[in-house]
């Protein structure tokens, strides 16, 4: 029997939402539809038809009443919610003639999404520092602790790329 | 005078918002407002889920809108006096830039 469900994994950093949704198109466009998505990067497709679909992606930590408003009013504007990954809402839509291709239709708006993700990823990066700050300065009697120190410093430095890479993102649309 | 200040501060409005606002002088829910905004400005301007969702999200906070029914989970919203205000200060100044550019447009 073939095969209806195929599982990926793939990882896309923060600042890959672009890319991330050119590639379930490319997906789509092979006939392996997203069905849901899990973390780290799990993808689960459904294999049928090759279609045309249009993915995009939005970022929103919301209460639960107002996503629910939130869906809705994709729903009626034509996009499908096939799931979420953390804060990150994954949409896909036919694509048609003569009918928007995007969410955020203009640049106000694609740059307020890009600055709810800064502002999580600020909140945790800060928070970062308050509590292993102190930790990377000094001096540990244990050698273990030289890993830790490795791995924190290691997470800081991908979380400040991360904040450069969105923070260069929100300038480039903003000379659009 | 409050009014001027807060014009100052809305002031100028993207075009969707102006659009989303226009839109608002009757109550409307979030898909009607995408199809008005569509119809109103002939085509030119179209309003996507995401951007409709920030923009009643940004207004509704500033006093501009308010929602005024909610039905199977969509909320209606209408233009409070103060977005009545904001939105007329904006209908000037696009009357002074149309203006100016009709002057100069036999002239292009």
């Amino acid at each position: 029997m073939e095969k209806t469900k195929v599982r990926k994994f793939r990882w896309f950093w923060v600042w890959q939402d672009e890319a991330e949704e050119n590639w379930l198109e490319k997906m789509s466009q092979k006939g392996y539809h997203l069905s849901s998505v899990s973390p780290p990067g799990f993808y689960t497709f459904s294999v049928a038809e090759p279609k045309n679909y249009i993915y995009r992606l939005d970022y929103q930590t919301f209460h639960k009443k107002d996503k629910r408003e939130y869906l809705q009013l994709f729903h009626d504007a034509g996009w499908e919610h096939i799931g979420d990954f953390s804060a990150w809402l994954y949409f896909r839509k036919e694509a048609k003639q003569g009918e928007t291709t995007e969410i955020f239709t203009d640049v106000e708006s694609k740059i307020a999404k890009y600055k709810r993700v800064l502002t999580y990823l600020g909140f945790f990066y800060f928070l970062m520092i308050v509590i292993f700050g102190g930790r990377i300065l000094t001096d540990v009697p244990y050698p273990w602790c030289d890993a830790i120190q490795v791995f924190i410093l290691l997470v800081l430095l991908i979380f400040t790329y991360a904040i450069i890479r969105l923070a260069m993102r929100i300038r480039q649309l903003k000379k659009l | 005078m409050a009014t001027g200040d807060d014009a100052k501060r809305y002031l100028p409005l993207t075009e969707a918002t102006y659009y989303i606002m226009l839109s608002l002088i009757e109550p409307l829910h979030g898909y009607a407002v995408m199809q008005k905004v569509e119809q109103i400005s002939q085509g030119t301007v179209k309003v996507g889920p995401g951007t409709l969702y920030g923009v009643f999200d940004t207004l509704e906070a500033a006093g501009l809108i308010v929602m005024v029914k909610e039905e199977n989970r969509r909320k209606s919203y209408k233009l409070t006096p103060k977005g009545k205000k904001i939105l007329l200060s904006q209908i000037k100044r696009l009357e002074i830039m149309t203006g100016k550019g009709l002057t100069v447009i036999d002239r292009l």
